[in-house]
């Protein structure tokens, strides 16, 4: 996935994974898991100033807006665009806006559920850093009577051990529509 | 179909049915009267740079294949086989010589010629029986470009294309044509929301009353320098030819010091002085106004603005297009292009697009609750409550038809078209008298074309 490259992901942790996925009882595996699990409750529940602290410093937050090629095209995401293609600097100020009283968007709040799946963890040359990939489908419910939307992605992220636990270290978020099917991305995977 | 003079009158008084924004007999009018004539955004050249490039584009349900053949001409083809229908190119993007049917084998080269027909002789006695030279896939009724940007209209007799922009070329060449080589395009982001198409075009052409109370948050998280929402009503709305926009006003300064002052480096700013008339230049030097959003009728909307994109003072400038691609009555595609001026240093690309981001498009924090206001009065214009409320869409102007506060001067605004300082609705009234306009005239009966025999265009009945 870090085929997908941006001019504002160049700060970020370049680590890449090494050999095939670490078996399920690896305590690594189930570390990365539980990461994850947690992570997705804190997603669900809004609560964007916990999510935000797992965050490293030096975060690289990158959905690329996918499109539709010829097979053999070598390429299937749009050249030099994305949904989301954040530093912690953008993403706390996206954090800090749902904060406010006129985020319209998100009052009333969505219902929301993460679906996670597909968690495979790989070593890297660092022991303190996983590459983690795993499976999201976010249902997201608006008002009494709308037709809910769903995303359904694929991540690949860096998992860094830090002496505050686990962060997030980069996350690349491989959306499965090419034209996305939710009135806004107001919302993170 | 229902006379809808009542509901065009009232249009013209500027008082709005409410089901306009949700109803099916008109969006059926639209397709044929709207949509079947206007000239419509399709792509920018910059997509297209290299012989064999194409992207595909619709217009309503029509897909066309929009290519640079190998002579660097752009063209634009119906992606549909001659033979039995099938889409030749079910990709978005890419780069061919050729797209061929994957149905029987029918292929055409990147200009259109059909090529390839398999057993020609055979199936169908050669030329005697299916007349292949010279048939091309169905080419786009018209097509036309300015500063790049490449319109299609249904209307093989649509007036050209400068004339339908008229005036509004004036302020298009502040986004467009900031250096010889003009903007690139990246993107588009496109998503889906349940709201009709002309609320968005109506927001961007004109509404800088919903700024303050819309998208206070993005003042309150500090995304601007100053506080700005209370700032719009300085601003200045304009319509010419057949687009309109708002701007803000700027601090006082000279014309490098405006510029500047929206986040342009130097030597940016130097190129737009050569590129930029001396009108062009003293609407921002001497008038100071900064172009902010905009809506060439019917669906295509452009936005400038320049947020901060680090924990620092300083902002960056970011451009882009976007279009409302209407899916029915209630659903709209978007359509959200990042623009650049393609002589612009890299870095200066790099932070823009990423101003983009934090601010339009499918995450930005502007867009997020424009489109909540809009899914949500496209909901309730569906019912018949909605069927018994006229909207008012007036401001700026008395009961009497009288303006609230006189238009500006030729001193005081040195731009083309009509301009008034401060909240009005006179752009939304442009916008939907021309849509009244369109509504109101029947479409002429389209030409059709026999596939393969004698010569085959005759006008046929309306479709």
């Amino acid at each position: 996935m870090r085929a997908v490259r941006s001019p504002l992901g160049a700060h970020a942790s370049p680590l890449l994974r090494t050999g095939r996925s670490l078996p399920f009882c690896d305590e690594r595996h189930q570390r990365a898991h539980q990461w994850l699990v947690d992570e997705a409750w804190l997603l669900d529940a809004q609560a964007y100033e916990e999510w935000l602290d797992l965050l490293t410093e030096d975060i690289h937050y990158l959905m690329p807006v996918r499109v539709t090629t010829a097979l053999g095209a070598g390429y299937d995401t749009s050249p030099g665009m994305a949904h989301f293609d954040e530093d912690k600097y953008s993403l706390s100020r996206r954090v800090a806006r749902f904060l406010t009283e006129h985020a319209w968007t998100e009052d009333p709040p969505s219902r929301l559920r993460h679906h996670l799946g597909n968690v495979r963890t790989f070593a890297t040359e660092e022991p303190d850093h996983l590459v983690v990939d795993s499976a999201t489908l976010l249902y997201r419910s608006r008002g009494d009577v709308r037709e809910a939307s769903v995303v359904s992605a694929g991540r690949e992220d860096l998992l860094r051990r830090t002496p505050h636990g686990w962060k997030l270290a980069r996350r690349t978020v491989m959306v499965d529509d090419a034209v996305i099917r939710m009135q806004n991305l107001a919302i993170f995977l | 179909m229902a006379d809808q003079s009542g509901v065009l009158a009232d249009v013209r008084r500027g008082m709005i049915p409410a089901h306009i924004y949700n109803d099916r007999e008109l969006f059926e009018l639209e397709k044929q009267r709207v949509f079947g004539r206007a000239w419509v955004f399709v792509a920018h050249e910059s997509e297209i740079p290299q012989p064999g490039d194409y992207v595909v584009r619709r217009v309503l349900q029509d897909s066309f294949i929009v290519a640079r053949d190998e002579k660097g001409v752009v063209r634009a083809h119906f992606n549909m086989c001659l033979h039995r229908g099938m889409q030749v190119c079910r990709a978005e993007m890419g780069n061919a010589s050729h797209f061929r049917c994957p149905y029987h084998g029918w292929s055409y080269r990147n200009d259109g010629r059909l090529v390839g027909l398999p057993f020609h002789q055979e199936a169908y006695g050669g030329e005697a029986g299916f007349r292949r030279k010279g048939r091309r896939l169905l080419p786009a009724p018209n097509l036309a470009s300015y500063n790049g940007l490449v319109f299609l209209s249904m209307d093989p007799d649509a007036e050209p294309l400068e004339e339908f922009l008229g005036d509004f070329r004036f302020y298009l060449d502040y986004y467009t044509r900031q250096s010889p080589t003009g903007i690139e395009l990246r993107g588009p982001q496109r998503w889906r929301v349940k709201a009709n198409w002309k609320i968005g075009a109506e927001n961007f052409a004109g509404d800088m009353y919903h700024t303050p109370q819309t998208h206070i948050s993005v003042v309150e998280i500090g995304l601007f320098r100053e506080p700005k929402a209370q700032k719009r009503k300085d601003g200045c709305t304009y319509w010419a030819g057949n687009g309109g926009g708002t701007t803000y006003k700027l601090p006082p300064g000279d014309l490098d010091e405006r510029f500047r002052y929206v986040g342009y480096p130097q030597q940016m700013v130097d190129r737009m002085k050569q590129m930029f008339s001396a009108d062009q230049l003293r609407v921002v030097g001497d008038d100071g106004f900064m172009i902010s959003a905009a809506s060439v009728y019917p669906n295509l909307s452009f936005v400038h603005n320049w947020p901060r994109v680090a924990d620092s003072d300083d902002v960056l400038p970011f451009i882009s297009l976007r279009q409302w691609q209407p899916i029915s009555e209630d659903e709209t595609e978007v359509l959200s292009w990042f623009a650049v001026d393609a002589e612009a240093p890299e870095e200066f690309k790099a932070l823009s697009y990423k101003a983009y981001l934090m601010c339009f498009g499918s995450t930005g924090m502007f867009e997020q609750d424009d489109v909540e206001n809009w899914v949500s009065l496209t909901s309730t214009a569906a019912g018949s409550m909605a069927r018994r409320l006229l909207l008012n869409s007036r401001m700026g102007l008395l009961e009497d038809g009288a303006e609230v506060v006189p238009a500006l001067t030729c001193d005081q605004f040195h731009g083309p078209g009509v301009a008034h300082a401060g909240y009005g609705e006179y752009n939304q009234r442009e916008l939907l008298n021309r849509w009244a306009d369109d509504l109101e005239r029947p479409a002429k009966p389209a030409p059709t074309l026999e596939v393969g025999v004698g010569e085959q265009a005759r006008v046929g009945s309306p479709a």
